[in-house]
């Protein structure tokens, strides 16, 4: 017994695999098997030695069960070990290469300033790009033949007289060209709204201009308008001034001068102390809307058949150059980068949500 | 405009320094664009009287004997040198510009030093002769820089509403009402009753609206004085004489342009009329002019003969320019037309100094000062007799009164300024200020830009400054019919993050396109083209997004050798419906290269790489996408698609033609472009049903030339409201299928929202299915 105790253990010990140990089992414990034999010869032994024997054959079952289970653990968690290392990947490869987009940086300029004036209770709307010189010029208080002209060098469009669609969808006649603004916007919002209302309105300008590192033909401008009773010009540096806050913080102020634009009156330029660069950055302009441009709207207003609706109403209005901050704020050196399509400049900008 | 600080200095003496009036000059409006500090006249240049001038045989050069304190001779070159002028003597050891001035022997001659040039002396640009002084300007030997000292320039921007400012006094009465006092130039003039040898004729009074001719006669022509010519070369002019100078100083001080006629080509006097045809006149430029007829003329007449001496308001003629030997002048003090002068002056490509203030405008009723100023100038400096009579044509405009409420500058200000404050700034500005409560200003005449109430708001606000305005934000509920207009903005701000979330990089690119480039993408030439474009490749408004992409892609392969790309752009394109404008915004983008897929590995890409994309893009707007085939000619044919959405066709989907891509040397680049916006689908919540499915697959073989979208609408359709999802997982060509033939083959989903399908009605539906496609005469793979 002592003997058929030490094979089988050793035996178990020793199985390779699940297989080698199923027949060990068989082999000793099976119906067969060598532990149940002597189990069965026991009914042949007197009382005494039965009892003595039963119980040492009973030792050795279990012992032999437990060696086994032991045994099968060990190989179930050896296979597992081996089926796991056969899975075993280089996790340092790359992944599949998805694409990764972005956004340009204009966009993402613009949607800065757009959400600053949105928290202020702005709303961001478009107009067109090619404009009639009655809305980018005339109702804008800027007369043909008169030098103001000259503050806008404009891409004209050939022909003499074609229609475009005006504020309210209707037929505006006149000579064509690229806005060199987005200030006509002022006039076909209000043509078609009623005070009071703030809005912003970012958009593609254009100007007859030869380009280089600071001066592109092509670029972008944020325009804002309120109009409604009582605003004020104080309402118009307020505004401003949280814009300076929003882009540079709480060390940030802001600068009006007085200068000319014919669609305000009073006018001004505004700029903002940039504390990281620790200098005035020369924005944009701003003014009260002049009461010549609430008249044009309202002549408008009244030949399409609408009451006039910017009667005792006042308002401020400002617009700014997009290309200008985003090179301040992204390090750009060369306003021509922006146009200029190069994927290496363009995919620097990911990193920005 | 050039303001020397000196000069201004002498209106307005308690200016502190340049620095401070650059600051007072911002807060006025008037900007600083660059500070120039000039003249630095090295001691070594002393002031010379020419004594004799000999020519040296067989050169143009002179040698000069000078009585610079002592006699000194130099060698010239210039051609204006003479003995009995004034000149600028650079003795020995002195550096002028850069340039050492030392004893040199030229052609034979020591030359002691070296008569100046202005450009040599580093005052002004004119190097073609000698500066020139009168021959008793100084005691010979003086250093010039005693009576010519340094000076600082400031070069500001005078915003077209302020011609006023145009003239250094402008600046002055800005600056007088900040609070500075103010010393006007005095005017002394002695006239005597002489007869007028001239009449005056204004023809064209809406051209000419005021107009005076004085008469000044004994002059004695020559330079100027040291101070002039420096006031002159400061501002950035030149001098000729004293009586051009002075006519110019005068237009600098006052913003007044005004000309002298030489009398002896005017005939019997002036008539102011429009240039007859084929008239042309030699400008003092030189240059001979053919004169439109809507150009005014200043003509010289002869009982009813005229003949053109200037073209009104931008230049004189070169016939009647006052020269050395002239002895008498009609001096034309005038207010034209604005508008007429503009248009004459950029028909002849002229932009003077004096067209500049016309067209900007003068001060009405500064005709008559600004004559007395220059002719008591003349008379000062010129030794000119004046007549006391002066010809006037026309009655200058006076200004109005606006007006004002010192409340409604507060209210639309913002601020509390009190009216005795407001009152005070607009009397300080010249402004009559008269009744009580609401008040009549009248503004001074030269301030043309003060028409409104708003005008003299502007004023008080730029004489307190603006940093007294307070910050403040409104607080107000937008009428009704402002709700929501800024959908469609946000709407494609929405588009463009999507877009860079499925992985395409957004790129802007010009809204030009060349004309000449239509054929080559295979477009019709663009409706719109500029009347002044850049350059000839930007001669046109694009009508589509995707060839400024192409072109972009092909920069960068040149430069960066990507090996893939996925691009989009939105942005606005012109088309033309009849006589009108029809600009779109459109949506394009760019696969190119290496698909998706390991760097080590197999790639997806090209056609059904983008339409993936695509896919996703719509279908996470909720919108469902169609594409069927349709040749669009800047499309290959093969894989040229019509891109449907939610039943609106939105644009197109394929490959580029090869023929393109040949032309910009590209390899194959799938594109589309869409129109936006694209359709908003309302949002329709279905409660999700928790029903087991019931799945069946289907393979149905089909011509090879059906097009999967066709066997997929039919399905759809004959599957019943049970069917959930349709979605092919292989497809198949080969035995045991006949030559022609294909095999699609779909998963499908039944379900219903509210119970458990049966088994017969799948089957149902599966029969409906079966029997539709063998309708078509397709069938099912066994």
């Amino acid at each position: 017994m002592r003997e058929l105790e030490q094979e089988a253990l050793a035996a178990i010990r020793e199985a390779r695999d699940l297989e080698a140990l199923k027949t060990l089992k068989a082999r000793y414990l099976g119906k067969r098997g060598l532990l149940t034999q002597e189990m069965k010869a026991l009914a042949s032994l007197p009382l005494e030695e039965r009892k003595a024997k039963g119980q040492a054959l009973n030792a050795l079952k279990e012992a032999i069960e437990r060696a086994l289970e032991e045994r099968e653990k060990a190989l179930v968690e050896e296979e597992l070990r081996r089926a796991l290392e056969r899975e075993r990947q280089d996790v340092s490869l790359p992944g599949v290469e998805v694409f990764i987009g972005g956004l340009h940086p204009i966009t993402l300029m613009e949607r800065e300033l757009v959400e600053i004036f949105r928290s202020l209770g702005y709303q961001a709307v478009e107009g067109p790009e090619v404009e009639s010189e009655f809305f980018n010029f005339d109702a804008l208080n800027i007369p043909e033949h008169h030098p103001a002209r000259d503050m806008w060098d404009t891409f004209w469009l050939e022909g003499e007289e074609h229609s475009l669609p005006g504020p309210l969808g209707e037929e505006a006649r006149g000579r064509l060209l690229l806005r060199t603004h987005t200030s006509p916007m002022q006039v076909r919002y209000m043509v078609a709204h009623t005070p009071p209302f703030r809005i912003v309105v970012p958009g593609r300008v254009f100007r007859f201009e030869q380009t280089d590192a600071t001066h592109e033909a092509v670029f972008h401008q944020l325009e804002g308008l309120v109009v409604g009773k009582g605003i004020t010009m104080a309402h118009l540096k307020g505004a401003i001034y949280e814009l300076a806050q929003a882009l540079y913080g709480p060390e940030s102020r802001v600068r009006f001068q007085p200068v000319y634009f014919p669609f305000v009156e009073p006018g001004a330029q505004f700029a903002i102390w940039w504390p990281e660069g620790r200098k005035w950055l020369e924005l944009g302009g701003a003014g009260m809307v002049h009461p010549k441009v609430f008249q044009a709207v309202n002549e408008y207003r009244k030949s399409r058949g609408l009451p006039p609706a910017y009667q005792g109403v006042t308002g401020f209005a400002f617009g700014l150059g997009i290309e200008r901050l985003a090179m301040l704020r992204y390090n750009i050196p060369d306003i021509r980068y922006f146009f200029g399509g190069r994927l290496k400049f363009l995919e620097q900008f990911r990193g920005i949500l | 405009m050039r303001v020397p600080f000196t000069w201004l200095k002498s209106y307005v003496p308690e200016l502190e320094s340049p620095q401070v009036l650059e600051e007072r000059l911002a807060g006025l409006g008037f900007e600083t664009d660059r500070m120039e500090r000039i003249f630095q006249i090295p001691s070594g240049v002393v002031y010379a009287r020419v004594l004799e001038a000999h020519p040296i045989p067989g050169t143009s050069l002179k040698r000069l004997v000078l009585d610079a304190g002592k006699v000194v001779e130099v060698v010239s070159g210039a051609g204006n040198a003479r003995a009995g002028i004034g000149v600028a003597l650079a003795l020995p050891g002195t550096e002028v510009n850069g340039l050492k001035i030392g004893e040199r022997t030229i052609q034979g001659v020591v030359s002691h030093g070296m008569a100046l040039s202005p450009k040599e002396l580093g005052v002004g640009e004119y190097g073609g002769g000698l500066l020139e002084f009168p021959p008793d300007a100084l005691p010979p030997g003086t250093p010039l820089a005693e009576a010519w000292p340094e000076e600082e320039v400031l070069d500001i921007e005078v915003t077209p509403n302020r011609p006023d400012a145009l003239g250094i006094l402008g600046l002055a009465f800005d600056l007088h009402a900040l609070g500075y006092s103010l010393i006007l130039p005095e005017v002394r003039l002695e006239t005597g009753k002489v007869p007028l040898p001239f009449g005056l004729r204004v023809e064209d009074p809406r051209g000419a609206p005021h107009f005076t001719l004085s008469y000044a006669f004994g002059l004695q022509v020559g330079p100027s004085p040291i101070w002039l010519q420096r006031v002159l070369f400061a501002c950035g002019m030149r001098p000729i004489s004293n009586v051009v100078d002075i006519t110019n100083y005068v237009m600098l001080e006052r913003a007044q342009p005004m000309h002298a006629f030489d009398l002896r080509f005017v005939g019997e006097g002036i008539l102011v009329r429009r240039a007859k045809p084929g008239e042309k006149l030699v400008t003092l430029d030189g240059v001979e002019r053919e004169l439109h007829l809507e150009d005014l003329v200043i003509a010289g007449y002869r009982g009813e003969e005229s003949f053109p001496i200037g073209l009104a308001g931008v230049m004189g003629g070169a016939e009647s320019e006052v020269r050395e030997d002239t002895e008498a002048i009609a001096l034309e003090v005038a207010q034209f037309d604005p508008v007429s002068i503009r248009k004459t002056a950029r028909r002849h490509g002229l932009r003077t100094e004096a067209s500049y203030r016309f067209e900007r405008g003068v001060d009405p009723v500064g005709q008559v000062p600004a004559a007395q100023r220059a002719l008591s100038l003349l008379q000062a400096l010129a030794g000119a007799r004046v007549a006391e009579r002066v010809l006037e044509e026309g009655t200058p405009r006076e200004p109005k009164p606006i007006p004002f409420r010192p409340q409604y500058a507060n209210q639309l200000l913002g601020t509390q300024y009190p009216e005795k404050v407001q009152l005070g700034i607009l009397r300080r500005l010249g402004c009559r200020v008269e009744g009580e409560g609401l008040y009549r200003v009248t503004p001074p005449s030269r301030r043309l830009d003060l028409e409104l109430e708003e005008d003299l708001v502007e004023e008080i606000a730029r004489i307190q400054g603006y940093e007294s305005i307070p910050l403040d934000l409104p607080a107000f509920f937008p009428a009704p019919d402002n709700r929501g207009v800024e959908r469609p903005y946000q709407r494609e701000r929405r588009l463009r993050e999507l877009l860079s979330g499925l992985g395409f990089q957004e790129v802007y690119t010009y809204s030009f396109m060349d004309p000449e480039e239509a054929s080559l993408f295979r477009l019709p030439p663009p409706p719109w083209r500029l009347k002044n474009p850049l350059s000839p490749e930007k001669a046109a408004l694009r009508t589509h997004l995707f060839p400024g992409l192409l072109r972009l892609l092909k920069e960068n392969l040149a430069l960066d050798r990507p090996e893939r790309a996925l691009l989009f752009e939105v942005g606005r394109v012109f088309g033309k419906e009849g006589a009108w404008v029809r600009e779109e915004t459109h949506l394009a983008g760019l696969l190119f290269g290496e698909g998706l897929g390991l760097p080590h590995g197999e790639k997806l890409s090209g056609y059904p790489l983008l339409k993936g994309l695509l896919e996703a893009f719509l279908n996470r707007l909720g919108l469902d996408l169609r594409v069927e085939a349709h040749p669009y000619p800047f499309l290959h044919p093969g894989v040229s698609g019509r891109v449907w959405v939610e039943g609106e066709e939105k644009g197109f989907l394929g490959q580029v033609h090869p023929e393109i891509l040949k032309a910009l040397e590209l390899p194959p680049v799938h594109i589309f472009e869409l129109h936006l916006p694209l359709p908003e689908k309302p949002l329709r919540f279905q409660d999700p049903s928790r029903y087991p499915l019931a799945l069946r697959d289907l393979a149905v073989v089909v011509p090879e030339a059906t097009p999967y979208g066709e066997v997929k609408a039919l399905l759809r359709q004959a599957a019943g409201p049970y069917l959930e999802s349709l979605q092919i997982f292989d497809l198949y060509q080969g035995p045991p299928l006949r030559e022609g033939e294909k095999s699609l083959a779909f998963h499908l989903r039944f379900r219903h929202p509210e119970r458990t399908l049966k088994d017969e009605e799948v089957e149902e539906a599966m029969a409906r299915l079966l029997t539709a496609l063998r309708s078509r005469g397709w069938d099912i793979r066994g």
